[in-house]
């Protein structure tokens, strides 16, 4: 028998601080649907992750239902596109991207992603197919999500690549301009892009994985937020210091980790498929108390953006990936924290409070996953700025080994300060202001390639 | 052959009652199979099992505890066995839940839930109730093994919260094992 007081924290942990399993997600293999011509490609894509992901959601409600923990968000993942439709022309990927929109939707999922191409050292005729037909797969399909990976600390950073995908996002945002640009919320472009991340847009069956296999996203910020009130509630700020913060976060990390990994296993022994690995990503979502902001506020800086937001968010995330990597078996994905600002409602109101700035966000993702995430800019910002953007950010990922992306969304006919609002979990928030605009073609047009960077004489 | 003996003993804990009930049954020539102890409200309370090779009985055991300096008189049971006890650590059932139950405290809540709970052929593992301040708590620990239809039965347990306005919770033994546990993990995140 447990002790009485671990059986009510670990209820209270449940019912009141929201505990949840944020994401399962299917990553299916799709290389072996290749076929002759593009429509039978389709048909034996539609007919594998059908065969796979039938009766996916259904198993994982039963899970949740068991164990009485939601199971937020059930998504699949496939093998990049541009691997799969190697050779197809841009009409071509555009049918194999409704191909995959309507498997998502046949196995009951909301979203999937890996409508995707790895081009971080070079570019083939059909990768350049691929990227030309992004902007209207996205716009003609419902669930698909998208992402270029351009960079990566051991090729270094295309950056004909990069330039192209400016373009892209400008692209994706005209062509959606009647949802506000919407199209480039589904969008990212990576640095070190990880193939077993189950969050999205960015999610990716890695070319490296098994045919098919189950990834878990933990809990969101939500769980930690309420965990650190009611150390603070209990034992008095003035008795506590950051070490013990990080004490804190790192042991509701364990409990959060070991619950998704749970349900996770669960969920991949009723369905027969391989478990994979727990994202420790603490994602938050629009909804009031499951903000990654609303604990740099907890822990002491009034507005996001403010001094010190680097500091608290770099604590975090080492004290979330401590307590999760002993709680899980094997641990994957972005495992960091995420600051996607219109996901993150106290990040986008410091937005409308001036206080939090594209450059510090910058300088924020340098500490932890996974960029400049969910960032709405007037929609006037040029494609050679946008690209410059992503090329910073990409340097971040590049120099320092870790997973750094872009999402940028100009949103059509909008400037700075106006509200752009997607619902739902892609939430809303002002449009963030682009500095120095209009300042970076000439380096965006070199083109060629950043290489990669020595990997010693570190100082 | 030798022979087993049940013994439950009550009296007012002190320290040093487990070495003197202990030492009676050593010097008796007993080995302990298996014990279980707690203390209420100041009573010390202990269920044991004792294999003894001698033909020994419970007069011969009550006079023993008799010679024990207590507080109160230790009182004690004592039931021979005919047949052998199976003392060896039984694993849980697979379908073991752990329902909390918290509400103002009043007459009859625990009999609220065992009714609850055999009126719908449960049976109750293990069971820890609480009073702080007016609030009372109650941890039942059961095996849902019987249930046919989990979303039935949790709908069954949120009309019993409604109608006797009480805040209940169920949820698998397993996520209290992930979240407290380091070293028992390891079973229960086999997928295979």
């Amino acid at each position: 028998m447990f002790r009485s007081d671990q059986i009510m924290a670990t209820v209270e942990m449940v019912q009141k601080e929201n505990l949840d399993v944020r994401t399962v997600t299917m990553g299916i293999n799709l290389l072996d649907c290749r076929r002759g011509n593009v429509e039978e490609t389709c048909k034996c894509v539609e007919e594998k992750i059908a065969s796979y992901a039938g009766n996916f959601v259904e198993k994982c409600n039963l899970v949740a239902m068991k164990y009485g923990i939601p199971v937020v968000n059930k998504r699949i993942s496939v093998t990049p596109a541009a691997f799969v439709g190697a050779g197809f022309t841009s009409d071509e990927f555009v049918m194999l991207a409704k191909s995959l929109d309507k498997a998502a939707q046949q196995a009951g999922v909301d979203i999937l992603g890996g409508y995707a191409a790895h081009v971080e050292k070079g570019i083939t005729a059909s990768d350049l197919a691929f990227i030309k037909s992004i902007p209207e797969a996205l716009a003609v399909t419902e669930r698909l999500c998208a992402s270029i990976n351009v960079g990566s600390s051991h090729k270094g950073i295309n950056m004909d690549a990069v330039a192209m995908v400016g373009r892209t996002v400008k692209d994706l945002a005209a062509q959606t301009a009647d949802s506000g640009g919407f199209g480039a919320a589904k969008f990212v472009v990576f640095c070190n892009q990880p193939g077993d991340n189950p969050f999205m847009a960015g999610a990716i069956h890695g070319v490296e994985e098994a045919d098919v296999v189950l990834n878990v996203g933990v809990s969101g910020p939500g769980v930690i937020a309420k965990s650190l009130k009611r150390i603070i509630g209990k034992k008095g700020r003035e008795n506590l210091k950051l070490d013990d913060i990080a004490e804190e976060i790192k042991q509701i990390t364990f409990r959060v980790t070991r619950c998704g990994e749970l349900i996770g296993r669960q969920v991949s022994k009723e369905l027969g498929v391989e478990f994979g690995v727990v994202d420790l990503s603490l994602a938050p979502t629009p909804k009031i108390g499951d903000s990654v902001g609303e604990i740099l506020q907890i822990l002491g800086v009034d507005d996001v953006g403010a001094p010190g937001s680097t500091a608290i968010v770099a604590l975090l995330n080492d004290a979330v990936k401590k307590g999760g990597i002993f709680a899980s078996k094997a641990v994957g994905g972005l495992s960091g924290a995420f600051i996607p600002v219109m996901e993150d409602a106290v990040l986008a109101e410091a937005v409308g409070k001036g206080a939090l700035t594209i450059e510090k966000l910058e300088a924020m993702t340098c500490v932890c996953s996974v960029g400049l995430d969910m960032v709405p800019i007037p929609g006037d910002v040029d494609a050679a700025t946008i690209s410059a953007i992503i090329a910073d950010e990409m340097a971040i990922g590049m120099v320092n080994n870790k997973t750094t992306a872009v999402r940028l969304i100009p949103v059509p006919g909008k400037g700075v300060g106006d509200i752009v609002s997607f619902g739902g979990l892609f939430g809303e928030s002002p449009i963030m202001e682009v500095r120095n605009a209009n300042k970076s073609g000439r380096f965006i047009s070199w083109g060629g390639r950043i290489p990669a960077p020595i990997h010693s004489f570190k100082n | 052959m030798g022979k087993q003996l049940v013994i439950s003993v009550m009296s007012k804990d002190r320290p040093g009652i487990i070495a003197d009930i202990a030492t009676v049954i050593y010097d008796l020539g007993g080995d302990l199979a298996d014990l279980n102890q707690s203390v209420l409200g100041g009573y010390f309370t202990m269920l044991l099992i004792a294999e003894f090779e001698k033909n020994i009985t419970p007069a011969d055991l009550f006079s023993g505890f008799s010679n024990i300096e207590s507080e109160t008189k230790i009182e004690a049971n004592i039931k021979e066995m005919e047949v052998k006890l199976e003392v060896e650590k039984k694993l849980l059932p697979r379908e073991t839940f752990i329902v909390t139950v918290q509400g103002d405290n009043r007459k009859g809540l625990v009999k609220a839930m065992g009714d609850f709970f055999y009126g719908n052929n449960i049976n109750v593992l293990d069971l820890a109730t609480t009073r702080e301040d007016d609030k009372y708590t109650m941890i039942f620990q059961v095996d849902l093994t019987s249930v046919p239809s989990m979303e039935a039965f949790r709908d069954n347990l949120n009309s019993l919260a409604d109608q006797e306005k009480l805040n209940l919770v169920i949820q698998h033994n397993d996520i209290f094992m992930a979240t407290n546990e380091v070293g028992t993990q390891l079973e229960i995140l086999k997928s295979d």
